[in-house]
């Protein structure tokens, strides 16, 4: 099972990537979130909103949710247009140890990601992180890319019936921008807002991270931690139930392997 | 008069294919909804004096960007996977020619942009709707939907040779809102961005709104967009040429 | 003056492989072939799939350019002339793509008819002509990803007629058609000839390059290995009659021993359900059945026949 687990991620990883040489995966990957960072930096500058370190924390970590959400719809998505999805859900492989796989080079994408946009923030705006959180930070991060993961999930068993499954990813995409606290504190937003944002994954584990930058240490923000993990863990679990519906409802109907 | 009817005809055909393009709607609605939201709280929390019309009219314009590049890009991408780049490029008119019809109308669909985030700002945020000079405002959106448009040839024409453009253009949205100065403005940002600020036409189209807007002199910026958009022009033309020889020399027209 | 020239007509690819350490690799798809087409002719390139046929195709409707060598059509030349060029031929590539899905088949045809400067005037007539030319009269309103594959490929072959270009290129035109459309588009095709255009076709279908070519040229590896009329072609092979041999489970080694027996020409298999069979072809005047029968001692052997050699025959010696 845990062959399964790591060989059919990395074998997945390399499929989906394998046309994106690295200098297309540099900008793309990399240079968004750096953008997207300085982006909301200067606005907030200019708007006399929070810090330099508010946004570097808000858009560093948001950048693992791009990973998280988007790698696990478009694994479905591209599966389901390559024409892989038949055979890949007919493999009698424990499919539980095969989903988690696709996570494996995903969380640790994401990490890579993440410290890419904390080194910008270090050198091109005005923040600094203290060396002894750094191992703290790594945790949140993880924990926190994990759960984005659980949502993908989600969002990919969707996919098995919807069409245009990036589409969804998307549009996930932005509204966790607006409502996980990303840029927009969390006590600006009206209430309801505040609601769905703390529903999703990114919200507490960005919090959490958002401390641990100020000098908390992990027991202050376990709580923090453990309720990002729950929520991740409900969505990949909504997630697996409605993998094993549709695609049984799929099966049925042979719907699974049209696009 | 054969190319006006070749424009218009194709101007309408990509329109009619981009407005069904549940993507495209995502990217030219959806996306400069949530910023232009995003920026909105922003500016009432930290406390940002001045009216938020021009919040607005700032995220419509960086809506009217996304439609512009993604749409200009992901168009020679699209049709090189639909195989119909090849038919365009084997046609007799000039490939700038072919091609400006397709980048205007996915610069015009920016419109929905501008519209969107006018009317979310005023439903949702209470952004009042006060033009000093509405028509000249509708004139400045024009010709900045122009501007779009030629720049995003200027794209296209490079993509027609870069298969793997696309990934490298995909960065630019956020720093040509940034250079452009549709939020923060240009002077807040280091020094060498200035002058990258003048040879981009949403610098020039956002100031002729805001003139347009609230009450300032708007000819002289629209008079530089259009200047530009004369030279993006020639840019394109040039490039084109280029481009296309390129692409028929290394055969990245097809997939294969 | 030929219609459409070939001359020395080489085409490199390089691409490169490998994502951190790219290797470069070179394919000479072309290797400087030469041949022309006369007015009113109906020419095929006959070629297995890789022989470089595409790749011609491309270069002389201008969307590839030659790596060394001259091609020209109607005098012009597809490098310098490039304009003239593709103000005056059509092409058809055919295939799933290449059309606008999401648009109906008659806004397809429009905006292609005014890309090639059809007056607006002619326009309605001529699709109404082309689209009752390809049997889709009554369809075109229907949006295009409706279409089947066969409606697809008519609708392709309006496309490319629609400013009635001297020359046509087609690019493997009945491939992935029923037998009935493929059969009825090829009526079409002749048709076409007879009416005075020059045509310029490839495939892979020995039966239709015979049906309906006036000359062929058999591409192999990116060289032209023979070229002729169909019936030229089959002289070629007509020294030796072929022998058809039925067999069961012969072993590949067995038929490379087969193929280098003395008086064999070449030996090709055809399965055909439960069993393979050899078609035996011989040098001329020599009797090899007897000795190709000893060698397949062992092996069950069923019946053993002869017939005429056809184009496939010829196509097959020339291409192996």
């Amino acid at each position: 099972m845990a062959r399964v687990f790591v060989v059919g991620g990395v074998i997945s990883y390399r499929a989906l990537f394998n046309w994106v040489r690295p200098l297309s995966y540099a900008t793309s990957m990399l240079g968004i979130p750096v953008t997207q960072l300085l982006f909301f930096a200067y606005l907030g500058r200019f708007t006399g909103l929070r810090d330099d370190e508010f946004y570097v924390v808000g858009n560093a970590v948001q950048a693992t949710a791009m990973g998280g959400v988007f790698a696990m719809t478009m694994t479905v998505g591209n599966e389901r247009q390559f024409g892989t999805l038949g055979p890949l859900l007919a493999s009698p492989a424990n499919r539980a140890a095969l989903f988690l796989g696709r996570s494996l080079p995903v969380v640790l994408n994401a990490l890579f990601v993440a410290a890419v946009v904390f080194m910008a923030g270090l050198l091109l705006l005005d923040f600094s992180l203290p060396a002894g959180q750094i191992p703290a930070l790594l945790l949140v991060v993880v924990v926190t890319a994990s759960a984005t993961t659980g949502l993908g999930l989600l969002l990919g068993a969707i996919g098995l019936r919807a069409r245009e499954v990036i589409f969804a990813g998307n549009l996930v995409y932005f509204v966790m921008l607006l409502v996980c606290g990303v840029n927009v504190p969390l006590d600006v937003l009206p209430q309801w807002l505040e609601w769905v944002g703390r529903s999703l994954p990114l919200t507490h584990g960005l919090e959490a991270a958002r401390r641990v930058v100020d000098g908390a240490s992990l027991t202050d923000v376990g709580g923090l931690l453990w309720t990002e993990a729950a929520i991740g863990a409900a969505y990949a679990a909504a997630g697996f139930v409605l993998f094993r519906l549709l695609e049984l409802e799929g099966r049925r109907h042979a719907v699974l392997d049209t696009y | 008069m054969n190319a006006l009817r070749v424009f218009w005809l194709s101007w309408v055909l990509n329109l009619r294919l981009l407005s069904q393009s549940l993507f495209f709607v995502l990217i030219s609605v959806f996306q400069p909804v949530i910023f232009a939201s995003i920026a909105f709280y922003m500016w009432r929390a930290g406390g940002r004096e001045g009216t938020l019309l021009y919040v607005s009219i700032g995220a419509g314009l960086m809506g009217m960007w996304s439609a512009t590049l993604f749409g200009s890009g992901g168009l020679i991408v699209w049709q090189r996977w639909q195989r119909t780049l090849e038919l365009l490029v084997a046609a007799p008119p000039r490939f700038v020619v072919t091609m400006l019809p397709f980048t205007v109308a996915t610069a015009s669909l920016g419109l929905y942009s501008m519209v969107a985030t006018l009317a979310w700002g005023r439903l949702l945020f209470d952004v009042p709707l006060h033009f000093e000079h509405p028509l000249m405002f509708a004139v400045a959106v024009a010709v900045t939907v122009l501007g779009l448009g030629v720049l995003g040839l200027v794209f296209a024409s490079t993509f027609v040779f870069y298969r793997h453009a696309n990934a490298f253009s995909n960065v630019l949205e956020y720093p040509v809102w940034l250079a452009s100065g549709v939020l923060v403005p240009v002077s807040l940002l280091p020094a060498f961005v200035e002058p990258l600020s003048w040879v981009l036409a949403p610098t020039w189209g956002v100031r002729a709104m805001r003139d347009a807007a609230f009450g300032g002199d708007p000819l002289p910026e629209l008079a530089a967009c259009v200047a530009l958009t004369l030279v993006y022009f020639g840019l394109a033309w040039v490039g084109a040429a280029n481009f296309e020889r390129l692409a028929r020399k290394h055969a990245t027209l097809s997939l294969t | 003056m030929a219609v459409v020239e070939a001359i020395e007509l080489r085409r490199l690819y390089r691409t490169a492989t490998g994502t951190l350490r790219r290797r470069k690799l070179e394919v000479e798809a072309v290797r400087g072939i030469d041949f022309a087409v006369e007015r009113g002719e109906l020419f095929g390139l006959l070629g297995p799939n890789g022989a470089g046929k595409t790749t011609t195709i491309k270069i002389l409707v201008t969307l590839l350019l030659p790596t060394s060598g001259t091609a020209r059509v109607l005098g012009f030349d597809v490098v310098r002339d490039t304009r003239e060029v593709r103000r005056r031929v059509g092409f058809v590539f055919g295939g799933e793509r290449g059309l606008y899905d999401r648009l109906s088949g008659l806004d397809n045809l429009r905006y292609f008819a005014e890309l090639y400067g059809v007056p607006p005037r002619e326009q309605r007539r001529r699709i109404a002509e082309l689209l009752e030319l390809v049997g889709l009269a009554g369809r075109e309103r229907e949006r295009v990803e409706g279409y089947s594959r066969g409606m697809r490929q008519r609708l392709h072959v309006a496309r490319g007629l629609l400013h009635d270009p001297e020359v046509l290129f087609l690019d493997e035109p009945t491939l992935g058609l029923d037998p009935v459309g493929a059969r009825e588009l090829r009526r079409t095709i002749a048709g076409l000839t007879a009416a005075g255009k020059t045509i310029l076709l490839t495939t892979h279908y020995m039966f239709e390059a015979d049906a309906l070519c006036d000359r062929i040229a058999v591409l192999s590896h990116g060289e032209i290995v023979a070229e002729g009329t169909p019936s030229e072609l089959k002289a070629r092979v007509a020294e030796g009659r072929v022998v058809e041999i039925e067999v069961f489970g012969v072993a590949e080694e067995r038929l490379d021993a087969l193929r280098r027996l003395e008086g064999v020409k070449s030996v090709a298999v055809e399965e055909r359900e439960q069993a393979q069979v050899l078609l035996v072809q011989a040098e001329m005047g020599v009797e090899v059945t007897p000795l190709v029968l000893a060698h397949l001692d062992g092996a069950s052997v069923g019946r053993v026949s002869y017939r005429e050699p056809t184009l496939e025959d010829a196509y097959v010696a020339l291409v192996s």
